[in-house]
């Protein structure tokens, strides 16, 4: 513990900095107005030591609020990297806001400058509030328990009681008992002090440097680490390669040699879903079955994929996390030729019944270019307006609806387009009715434009390919976090003090005294109430045996006792008998213990810990 | 493996009656506020027959008459441990004496005066309703058992089914601390947003029993989803105390500055504001590892599902604001110029966020958490 009367006289400086400076935002650089201290220039050290510590937790409470406002937006408007169509709607419905959002980085929260600021910011003043008390820890544990105070009864908790053991007696039982008890001692003239509970600061800081060893994992992770998408239709496959990926999303220091070499094919895919009663529609399981070669040319393995159930190949976890229909479509153009024979993944835009949307592009038809716009239901119905809807997302009476168009697709223009949409500009819609296919069935385009058969469907999934090698530092680090927060609410930090003095009647008067310094959870009191039945108990017990043996030392046969009643017997080491011998001084005790007690009670109980 | 529909139909039968017990728990707890006068918290004037406040004491209202005497000046039960020590060390602690009973008995209890003994409630209109309380509270657990057996799966897949759980998990530390610190005064103020809630649940949010969609078909759902009712119980009742401290600390600070406080009639009945602020910290120290848990089991459980372990999903981002308050509460509970009446409105910003998380984000916000089963 730092001296308490500089402290106080330290706060008092702080405070008339503080009221110097008065600008917020100045509040490292204090020693300016305090220029005319330098003269004393351990107390300034200490000044602008003390003035920051008292900031940095006015500063901490400020930027977790400001974390927390933050975070709000992010939860609200449509998120880049969580839902980019959302997004796009977005821009849609919202044309004149979109952009001023856009700018302030609202569709992108959670990398956006501002909400970097405010957690390096956090994660800075944490770590200078952290390394002082680390210091200030080791430098405590190395310290003995302080004095202890003359008046034990001014302390929160105190009890009093007459023993007939001699006073030197009654504080090597007491030591004895604390010892045991792994309080860590200090004995003087007629007093023994004791505290324990040293873990709470220890968790305290275990807390607040896991949380910091969790946003590093989260930065490893970011840098080296990537995550990737693909759409995979039952048959097909794809390598572990950026060229291969839908989406690749790499951290800073992946290149593409990086990536881990296996393959997958997609064997087959089942989706199970409720019947019947009021869950209709709901899911139960889906399945699909891969197999994999970790290696190039490696043997291949299977697996079912399936959710909560990802496949680990090489530390990547590959996760099922969408799946929908792809209507097969073989497409002839005005030449006859065959230019287009394939699925074509549809994406679900009705999520409980798969009702799904998609385009097929056939950009070397002739003489035209083709573009077809499709719904897809698994299970048609016709709907009280006439409209084809899905009754169940199963395929019970797949069909699929087009709508044809001719023209130019756009898609030389050098402007990447997506391959779930048509760009309409170039294109001219053909009066072709809409009705909806079952496989097998044509359409004949006008104008000699070609014709568009409906085949049948295939499923696909989409899987999410992630490598994370901050994942388990991360994992480590929370574990950490919350050891050290349990530790540090159920510890408390305690002292306990004893005092004996010969009493006016003969015998001995013990008074006992204990604080605790942090005490959130409760449950000193009980403690304290025990620990005084304790030595009640044992004082007694060894004034007994005393008076037996008719002398007041204290020796091998209490050790006895205090087994047989199931007490914490003193272990070797503990400075019971060392304090026996200067035990004399009995009347002295009271002067000095006074002469402590003047500057004690301000260390011991004017602050709570932060 | 289908739904055993008249077990479903046994556990919401319970869960009215649940309803139903609570409700006039929360009458008898009316009650024995109206009637029990011989148990008035010590120290304070009765109000209740003129409706004026008067600020010398009444002796015949208080049963422990030591007290009377530290509480001439106002606020006998300041002679608990926690305000000794922090007062100067004059009358309160010296007539206290240097007796370790007086001193070691727990400041949050009824009848603070009283030896330490009896945790269990005294009175007649009280200990109806602790009974009816703690019937009531075994009926929702059976209602809850009985809804899983009739699922073959964890009973909180949905948000009917977890909000009726989490009421649960309220009454369940409502009676924990009842016992434990002898917070039966909480009773009435505990049980009347559960009653709402389970009202709104078994109205309006009632869900049919069924299975899981396979997003939540995990293991996890035990771990994450428990340790998430665990908090929010927790939380629900720290936040109803700190809403009483709040309103407790007002009317003394009026009380103080001579101002007259209509609702000096209600806190006679209940501790002093400081130990109400200690109670509610109690509980939202256990509650936040709880929730820190839940939090990482999510996280967990949201790589195993999804392929990442925070992705910024509506409910993981509330859930990350509701935790920063939370935290917020806990510093600023801890430092000087913060704690008391500042903290406490930290804590309900905090129980506003979590409630938000709940309710407001399954219904309004769609995201990978979108699980209510409302449509």
């Amino acid at each position: 513990m730092t001296p308490a009367p500089a402290e106080e006289e330290l706060r008092a400086a702080g405070a008339a900095g503080d009221a110097a400076t008065s600008k917020p935002g100045t509040s490292i650089n204090g020693p300016r107005n305090s220029r005319p201290r330098t003269v004393r220039l351990g107390p300034v050290g200490w000044v602008r030591w003390f003035w920051r510590q008292l900031t940095s937790m006015r500063t901490a409470l400020i930027l977790l609020f400001l974390l927390a406002i933050a975070s709000v937006p992010g939860s609200v408007l449509p998120q880049e990297g969580i839902d980019p169509a959302a997004v796009n709607q977005y821009y849609q419905s919202h044309p004149s806001l979109a952009p001023i959002f856009n700018r302030l980085s609202l569709f992108n929260v959670f990398s956006a400058p501002w909400f970097a600021a405010i957690y390096l910011l956090l994660f800075a003043s944490l770590a200078g509030c952290v390394l002082p008390r680390t210091i200030r820890l080791v430098g405590s544990a190395r310290q003995k328990p302080p004095r202890a105070p003359s008046n034990l009864a001014r302390l929160p908790a105190s009890a009093s009681y007459t023993t007939d053991l001699a006073p030197a007696a009654a504080l090597d039982s007491a030591a004895g008992l604390l010892g045991g008890r792994r309080f860590r001692l200090h004995r003087g003239d007629g007093w023994v002090s004791a505290e324990k509970g040293y873990l709470r600061e220890v968790g305290n800081l275990l807390f607040h440097i896991a949380l910091l060893a969790l946003l590093f994992s989260v930065g490893i992770g970011g840098i080296f680490g990537y995550k990737a998408n693909r759409l995979l239709i039952v048959g097909q496959g794809f390598a572990n390669t950026p060229t291969d990926l839908d989406v690749f999303r790499p951290g800073r220091l992946v290149s593409p040699s990086d990536l881990q070499p296996f393959s997958i094919n997609l064997g087959s895919f089942r989706a199970k879903y409720v019947t019947s009663g009021p869950q209709l529609d709901q899911p139960i399981t889906y399945d699909a079955a891969l197999s994999y070669r970790p290696q190039v040319g490696g043997a291949a393995r299977h697996y079912v994929l399936s959710v909560n159930h990802p496949l680990v190949v090489d530390n990547v976890s590959v996760y099922l996390i969408g799946h929908g229909y792809a209507p097969v479509f073989k497409v002839t153009d005005g030449t006859g030729k065959v230019r287009w024979d394939g699925p074509v993944p549809f994406i679900p835009v009705q999520q409980t019944t798969l009702t799904s949307e998609g385009v097929i592009k056939v950009p070397d038809a002739q003489p035209y270019q083709l573009g077809f716009a499709g719904v897809f239901v698994p299970s048609a119905v016709m709907g009280a307006n006439g409209q084809l809807e899905s009754a169940f997302p199963g395929p019970l009476n797949p069909r699929v609806s087009l709508v044809a168009f001719k023209g130019n697709l756009g898609m030389n223009s050098g402007q990447p387009q997506s391959v779930y949409s048509l760009n309409l500009k170039g294109l001219k819609q053909l009066p072709v009715a809409p009705r909806p296919l079952t496989a097998g069935q044509s359409v004949k385009l006008p104008d000699g434009a070609g014709s568009i058969t409906y085949l049948g469907y295939k499923q696909w999934v989409s899987l999410a390919v992630t490598y994370d090698p901050g994942q388990l530092p991360a994992l480590i680090s929370g574990i950490a976090a919350l050891a050290g927060l349990i530790l540090s609410f159920l510890v408390r930090r305690r002292r306990v003090f004893v005092r004996a003095m010969p009493g006016t009647d003969g015998g001995t008067e013990v008074s006992v005294g204990g604080l605790a310094r942090s005490d959130a959870a409760g449950g000193f009191d009980t403690e304290f109430a025990e620990l005084t039945r304790l030595l009640r108990a044992e004082h007694d017990g060894r004034s007994m045996r005393a008076s037996q043996v008719g002398d007041g030392t204290v020796d091998g046969p209490a050790d006895f006792d205090d087994r047989e009643r199931g007490l914490p017997t003193v272990p070797a080491g503990t400075p019971v008998a060392a304090a026996a011998v200067d035990a004399e001084a009995v009347t002295a005790q009271a002067v000095t213990g006074e002469a402590a007690v003047a500057s004690n009670p301000e260390t011991l109980t004017g602050r709570e810990e932060e | 493996m289908s739904v055993n529909v008249t077990l479903a139909d046994f556990s919401n039968g319970l869960l009215l009656s649940t309803l139903i017990l609570y409700a006039l728990a929360m009458l008898c707890y009316a009650a024995d506020f109206a009637f029990a006068k011989h148990r008035v918290m010590a120290g304070v004037t009765d109000t209740a027959a003129t409706g004026a406040p008067e600020l010398e004491a009444a002796p015949e209202l208080v049963t422990t008459p030591e007290l009377v005497t530290a509480g001439a000046g106002g606020r006998a039960v300041s002679a608990n441990a926690v305000a000794a020590s922090a007062v100067a060390p004059s009358a309160a602690s010296g007539s206290a004496g240097p007796s370790a009973a007086a001193v070691v008995s727990p400041p949050g209890g009824r009848n603070a005066g009283d030896a330490p003994a009896s945790h269990w409630p005294s009175g007649f209109w009280l200990r109806l309703a602790f009974g009816l309380t703690c019937t009531g509270v075994v009926l929702h657990v059976l209602a809850v058992l009985t809804r899983g057996l009739a699922e073959h799966r964890v009973p909180w897949g949905n948000m009917y089914e977890f909000i009726g759980a989490f009421t649960c998990m309220a009454v369940l530390v409502l009676v924990a601390f009842c016992v434990w610190q002898r917070a039966y005064y909480m009773g009435l103020f505990v049980l009347l947003p559960v009653v709402l809630g389970l009202g709104i649940d078994l109205t309006w949010i009632y869900t049919p029993a069924g299975s899981l969609v396979p997003a939540l078909q995990s293991y996890w759902i035990a771990i994450h989803v428990t340790a998430m009712i665990v908090a929010i119980g927790l939380f629900i009742f720290g936040a109803v105390v700190t809403t009483l401290y709040l309103l407790a600390d007002r009317s003394q600070r009026r009380l103080a500055a001579g101002l007259p406080s209509w609702s000096a009639g209600i806190w006679r009945h209940l501790p002093v504001a400081a130990v109400l602020d200690r109670l509610s910290y109690r509980a939202v120290l256990f509650g936040f590892p709880v929730w820190t848990f839940g939090v990482m089991a999510g996280a967990i459980w949201a790589d195993h599902a999804w392929g990442r372990y925070w992705g910024w999903d509506p409910k993981e981002t509330w859930s990350f604001i509701t935790w920063v308050v939370y935290a917020m509460f806990l510093h600023a509970r801890a430092t000087a110029g913060w704690r008391g009446r500042r903290a406490a409105w930290i804590q309900l910003a905090g129980f506003v966020c979590l409630m938000f998380n709940v309710i407001g984000v399954n219904l309004w916000i769609t995201g990978l958490h979108s699980y209510a089963g409302m449509s």
